[in-house]
């Protein structure tokens, strides 16, 4: 037992001593984070809109849309001649702009020629200008309303549904702790193949050891790893970008652990069907690539093309990202709690069981 | 008192028969030889001796013990270097000796092994940065660490300089005289012939001849070896009617004559060199060596 431990240091001092190793498990996911953490900081709910106004008409109608346009808390109002701001729009500095044209007879009702209020767009940013342009439709209908005096029968009343605000770094961060889970697991299983190709576990098997301690003690540094990992990323994310874990943090370790073996064993599953470090790398890829972006880690699984579903549906990162966001930040489950760890689990057999069949020691 | 018992041992891999059959005891105390060329089936016996390789059939026995019923006893009980010198690439020298130094049952000093291979200045060194020899070395020190009753070296002077290569063989020779049995193998018959108290001349996977190398030379050559470079002459059956000579070995455009009477056969063969015109070059006299044993048993010479 004592020569198991000592390999269990020497396994740790090699993989630490590795620069490359610790970039790819450490700086990483951590990057990610700074990243994702910089791009998505702003809660979106302050979000501005740049809208360009051009007021021609000098008269009473033109003060009244100025005033209405001012009072909108998501527009950032930019207001200046026709050409400036149509230069602005061209240039990409605003999303519309709004013209009122003057030295005509506005807004009488009855009139028979309505004011003609021109919107210009990019129709490059398509989404965001239609609602843009229905938002002025709605403010312009509001003022037709009160100049010709007819009376409000619907009102709309914007209602908050989360007691809690959660930012999408709230969203992003459980997502990019189960990616990092699924490179250590994945990735780390090269370091069994780099030393297979080099004869060191062929070397081992001529010691008294059991060469199983070889694979135990990697993969007990390999959970170590995982839970320093975890600890990394939710502190970075607590000072950074002030994400809470709101859960219980023995439930969400636990979680870990359970997404780690999960990777660890898929790791060294796919390693037996390759000999080189360099062919063993490529497939990891294969597998590890396609379920980053397919697993809902960086944009909401609603947003899948239902034709993938399938796919996502398979995937274990899909789950474990499902059940981390769950259980560290609250967000309710897609797929359901009981539901997500127990795929992982079956995940978790059926690749160790895999494993041990096609496990290649030479 | 027999360390290594090993009888009529088959290795086959699909069609090429590595092991063929062989059956051979090692002596305790003794340093073994086995010599042969590339290929021939040293470092197959060995890893299966150790028991790194399941045999066919067979029957191997370590200080008593089957290495595949008792492989944790037998590698308990050895050490082993091995001819492809893998190690944990960012573990020091220091480290590496370390930690083998654990998984055997007593150890002799970590710094005292690392001395004995000339590696004190590179305690600190990760095994990575180390140039090849060094890496061999390295290697020997592991074999050597755990203390173990038999010690297995598989073609442990493979890429090392001439003086790393004395500096080993004075630390086998130290091994023998702490009473341990030492197993190794060699493509150069001048270790051979200096470092083992018995040779195994294996060739195919079969041992061809084995004895000591002063029996092995004695048995088969009495006479010394006169060699030179003489293309026309190597199918000349008159040189073997020159005077002393008992036996004419023709390797490529080498020819060497085996004499009892040098004093008698030099003169002969200028003389016959100058009537049939083909001067002889790099001419040598020498006494027989085991490559001439293996010459004679193989037609081949060990190094091509």
């Amino acid at each position: 037992m004592k020569g198991f431990w000592i390999l269990v240091s020497a396994n740790a001092k090699d993989i630490i001593r590795d620069r490359m190793s610790i970039f790819w498990f450490v700086a990483f996911p951590l990057l990610f984070i700074l990243l994702f953490g910089a791009i998505f900081s702003q809660d979106q709910d302050s979000a501005k809109f740049s809208v360009g106004l051009v007021i021609e008409d000098k008269g009473p109608a033109g003060t009244a849309i100025q005033q209405a346009f001012r009072s909108v808390p998501v527009f950032e109002l930019h207001q200046g001649s026709r050409d400036k701001e149509l230069k602005a729009l061209k240039n990409g500095k605003r999303l519309i702009v709004v013209v009122v044209p003057g030295n005509q007879q506005p807004g009488i009702p009855g009139a028979a020629k309505p004011l003609e209020i021109p919107i210009y767009y990019d129709p490059g940013k398509d989404t965001t200008t239609q609602i843009l342009i229905t938002s002025v439709k709605e403010i312009l209908t509001e003022i037709e309303r009160r100049i010709a005096g007819t009376p409000r029968l619907l009102v709309v009343k914007p209602v908050r549904t989360q007691v809690s605000t959660l930012k999408t770094i709230d969203y992003l961060l459980p997502g990019i702790l189960a990616m990092a889970l699924m490179q250590l697991g994945l990735f780390g299983a090269l370091n069994f193949v780099s030393l297979r190709e080099r004869k060191i576990i062929r070397r081992l098997g001529a010691t008294p050891l059991p060469r199983s301690m070889m694979l135990w003690s990697e993969i007990l540094v390999r959970l170590a790893m995982a839970m320093v990992q975890t600890i990394l990323i939710i502190t970075l994310g607590y000072y950074a970008f002030g994400v809470t874990v709101t859960g219980n943090i023995f439930l969400v370790m636990a979680m870990v652990m359970l997404g780690a073996v999960v990777f660890v064993s898929l790791g060294y599953l796919l390693i037996n069907f390759t000999k080189t470090e360099e062919s063993a790398q490529g497939l990891i890829q294969l597998v590890q690539f396609p379920m980053m972006f397919l697993s809902g880690i960086f944009f909401p699984l609603e947003m899948m093309p239902s034709f993938l579903k399938p796919v996502v549906n398979l995937l274990p990162l899909t789950y474990l990202g499902d059940l981390l966001r769950h259980v560290m930040v609250g967000l309710p489950t897609a797929y359901g709690f009981w539901t997500d760890t127990a795929v992982l689990a079956g995940w978790f057999v059926v690749t160790l069981g895999l494993a041990v069949r096609f496990f290649r020691w030479d | 008192m027999d360390s290594i018992v090993i009888t009529n041992l088959r290795k086959y891999y699909g069609p090429v028969k590595a092991v063929d059959g062989i059956t051979f005891t090692v002596k305790q105390g003794e340093v073994f030889g086995m010599l042969g060329p590339n290929g021939a089936g040293k470092t197959t016996t060995v890893e299966t001796i150790v028991g790194l390789t399941k045999r066919d059939s067979g029957a191997i026995q370590v200080l008593g013990l089957d290495p595949v019923r008792d492989p944790i006893g037998v590698k308990s009980r050895i050490g082993v270097q091995l001819q492809t010198a893998a190690m944990f690439p960012r573990l020091t020298v220091k480290e590496t000796v370390q930690l083998y130094a654990n998984f055997y049952p007593r150890s002799m000093g970590i710094m005292d092994a690392i001395a004995l291979v000339d590696l004190t200045d590179k305690a600190k060194v990760q095994t990575l940065k180390l140039s090849g020899g060094q890496l061999q070395r390295l290697s020997v020190a592991l074999a050597l660490i755990g203390d173990n009753d038999i010690i297995f070296l598989d073609e442990p002077t493979t890429g090392l300089d001439p003086q790393a290569r004395r500096s080993l063989w004075d630390v086998i020779r130290r091994m023998r005289e702490k009473g341990k049995t030492v197993f190794m193998t060699t493509h150069y018959m001048d270790e051979a012939e200096r470092l083992c108290d018995r040779v195994a001349v294996i060739d195919h996977g079969k041992v061809i001849a084995l004895d000591s190398p002063q029996e092995l030379i004695r048995r088969h050559f009495r006479e010394k070896a006169i060699e030179f470079r003489q293309p026309r002459l190597t199918n000349d059956q008159k040189l073997g009617k020159l005077p002393g000579v008992q036996r004419v070995q023709v390797e490529e455009e080498t020819v060497i004559l085996y004499s009892s009477e040098v004093g008698q056969t030099i003169p002969a063969l200028l003389k016959y060199a100058e009537e049939t015109n083909s001067p002889v070059d790099d001419l040598i006299i020498r006494t027989a060596t085991l490559e001439d044993v293996f010459l004679e048993l193989t037609g081949r010479r060990l190094r091509e």
